[in-house]
């Protein structure tokens, strides 16, 4: 039992106590455990004891802002040298994503994720509609001040070392002077680092500098992490040691936008998700819920029946797919189907040789959503004019 | 540390490890040094020769550092997508344009001290004197690199990086000559010619009244009130520069 609550503790003790006191609150948010855990601050050990989405803040009349919230947000970029060509990469974006989630935002090439997200980091300007990071405009720096990010391909100044380049990240955040030096040692260890620190980045592998630009992100501390590909580049250790840390910071209370093409990534992190298609959102919700919409597949294999026999016995349902694997037969049905068609299989003289639930993945879902949307390739959003 | 200083301190920092600034500082050094063997065989005199080749050398060699650093700066930044890592954190572009433009002041300034010391140092080895027209013209040089420097930034803030050094060395030769194209258009006969070369004077930076060799290289006279007033034109200049460059910058977007 001890056991079980250590990390229940470690959370409450790091709720954000910071200097200038407006942020000072106990905190427990995101307690919606990730599927899989790969920390051992994950939080399935707390679903049991905690409700989700808990943020309680030393004034519970004032609910705090979201961290990220959008409302009708549309970017059109203009191209061309007279600026002729207009090309839509947002339209009527709503988004929200609350305190402690890890969010999740998939989409295909030219989708509008990086768009999305260069909005909410003032790079880039939204042509229409209302974009808040905690409340405030991106265009405001106290907003950016409790912000961490990290960018697809991440270009530091090549001619810093690793330590000097998050040393300049805390300043630019705005970080403590006095605690500057411990805290850069302490990133630097966060994402291993420490050893490489003093070598300029120019010599760095690829692996190297996402690590380095991934410690600037941290570097200020910030309440809510933007992080786009984190993964990227990383061989399979360096992508576990990210995955920890992000699972590391949720248990920090620290929210995270997490943009990505590896959707096993997003399914082992996210608790909450959201498909993007040629700018528009197509699919939003937890990723629970978004998994169990559909329902389950069960898997049949046997032998003994030919594929003709076995298209008799399902009737006026067809199954959801049949394959002829060296003599046996695998069909696959709808679960409520299952129990019925495995009894008329071995009425007719067929041995069942395994059955087996079908989960549905993300993967699926994005395929699905994708379909549905009539997605043709058009990197970098869709030209209107 | 506020991120103004950071932000200067890595530009002085990043000049510091570029082999192209090392190098131009490095040649600007070399050169400064071999005019001492000019005098030898130069029929002027040794403090004429020391003072054309000194001040020259200054002048040409932090012009086209100054054009290069303020008119690359912004538009590498963007390229190679480092400015996303800075410009997300809380900055204020108008900050990180000022941090940028006070960390090339700062290589610019540190540069131009090490050469007037090895001037005053070949000075003093040939028995000459350090004189006020001197260091008139080294100090004016110093804010014309200001006002060349602003005209960069405000170039790249919405220019690629070639067009930006093109255009600023060519406001460079042009502002030195503005003088000239005043009197040309007050000789003119036609009146849209005129009106032209009014405009263009009043548009192009007037480097020639910063220009303060000809007074060192002939020992003329350098009247206080005189620099006073150039220095503050220049600052005036540079400063609606820099609010352009802000202006500009602080609209674009990063895709």
């Amino acid at each position: 039992m001890a056991l079980t609550f250590f990390p229940l503790m470690r959370i409450f003790r790091s709720g954000r106590t910071r200097k200038s006191g407006a942020f000072t609150r106990l905190r427990c948010s995101g307690c919606i455990p990730a599927p899989h855990s790969f920390s051992p601050l994950s939080l399935n050990t707390l679903s049991p004891f905690l409700p989700s989405q808990v943020t309680m803040t030393e004034d519970s009349k004032t609910p705090s802002p979201a961290p990220i919230e959008l409302k009708g947000v549309s970017k059109q970029y203009r191209l061309g040298f007279w600026l002729a060509k207009k090309v839509q990469a947002l339209k009527s974006l709503d988004l929200k994503v609350d305190s402690g989630q890890i969010f999740g935002l998939l989409g295909p090439n030219g989708a509008g994720k990086s768009t999305t997200i260069k909005i909410l980091m003032n790079l880039v300007q939204a042509s229409e509609g209302t974009v808040r990071l905690f409340g405030l405009p991106p265009s405001d720096p106290k907003a950016r001040r409790q912000v961490g990010y990290l960018p697809e391909n991440p270009m530091p100044y090549d001619y810093l070392t690793g330590r000097e380049f998050v040393t300049l990240g805390a300043q630019l955040a705005g970080y403590d002077p006095k605690k500057t030096k411990a805290r850069v040692e302490e990133v630097l260890d966060e994402v291993g680092m420490t050893r490489s620190a003093g070598m300029q980045i120019r010599r760095y592998s690829k692996g190297m500098v996402q690590r380095v630009a991934f410690a600037q992100a941290l570097v200020g501390e910030p309440r809510l992490l933007i992080l786009d590909e984190p993964t990227s580049g990383l061989d399979p250790v360096g992508r576990r040691q990210i995955r920890d840390i992000i699972l590391h910071e949720r248990a920090k209370g620290t929210t995270i936008l997490f943009c990505t093409h590896i959707i096993p990534d997003i399914e082992a992190l996210c608790d909450h998700v959201a498909v993007l298609v040629s700018g528009r959102l197509r699919k939003e919700g937890s990723v629970r819920d978004l998994l169990t919409t559909k329902a389950p597949a069960v898997e049949i294999g046997l032998e003994g029946l030919n594929r003709g026999q076995l298209e008799s016995l399902t009737g006026g349902s067809a199954p959801e797919a049949i394959h002829e694997l060296e003599g046996r037969l695998l069909v696959r049905v709808k679960g409520e189907e299952s129990n019925t068609l495995i009894t008329k299989i071995i009425a007719a003289g067929g041995r069942i040789t395994q059955v087996q639930q079908v989960r549905f993945s993300l993967e699926d879902l994005f395929m699905d959503v994708v379909k549905d949307a009539g997605y043709k390739a058009s990197p970098g959003g869709e030209i209107i004019g | 540390m506020n991120a103004f200083l950071a932000l200067a301190l890595n530009g002085f920092r990043e000049a510091r490890r570029n082999r192209i600034t090392m190098l131009i500082a490095g040649f600007a050094l070399l050169a400064l040094l071999m005019s001492t063997l000019l005098a030898d065989v130069s029929v002027a005199s040794i403090e004429r020769v020391l003072v054309d080749m000194g001040l020259a050398g200054m002048s040409l060699m932090l012009v086209v550092l100054a054009i290069f650093l303020s008119a690359t700066q912004l538009g590498k930044e963007i390229e190679r997508r480092t400015i996303f890592m800075v410009v997300s954190k809380p900055v204020s572009r108008a900050t990180f344009i000022l941090g940028r433009m006070a960390g090339n002041m700062i290589t610019l300034g540190v540069l131009l001290l090490a050469m007037t010391a090895i001037f005053w140092i070949e000075l003093a080895v040939m028995h000459c004197p350090m004189r006020s027209q001197y260091l008139a013209a080294i100090g004016t040089l110093y804010v014309e690199l200001l006002v060349l420097s602003s005209i960069g930034f405000a170039m790249s803030s919405f220019a690629g990086s070639i067009v930006s050094a093109m255009v600023t060395a060519g406001i460079y030769i042009a502002g030195h000559l503005s003088g000239d194209i005043y009197r040309l258009g007050e000789r003119a006969q036609n009146a849209l010619v005129t009106g032209v070369a009014k405009a263009a004077y009043y548009f192009l930076p007037q480097l020639d009244r910063l220009d303060y060799k000809p007074h060192a290289t002939h020992l003329l006279s350098v009247s206080g009130s005189d620099v006073a007033l150039a220095v503050a034109y220049a600052f005036g200049y540079s400063g609606i520069m820099l609010a352009l460059a802000v202006l500009f910058f602080s609209r674009r977007d990063f895709k």
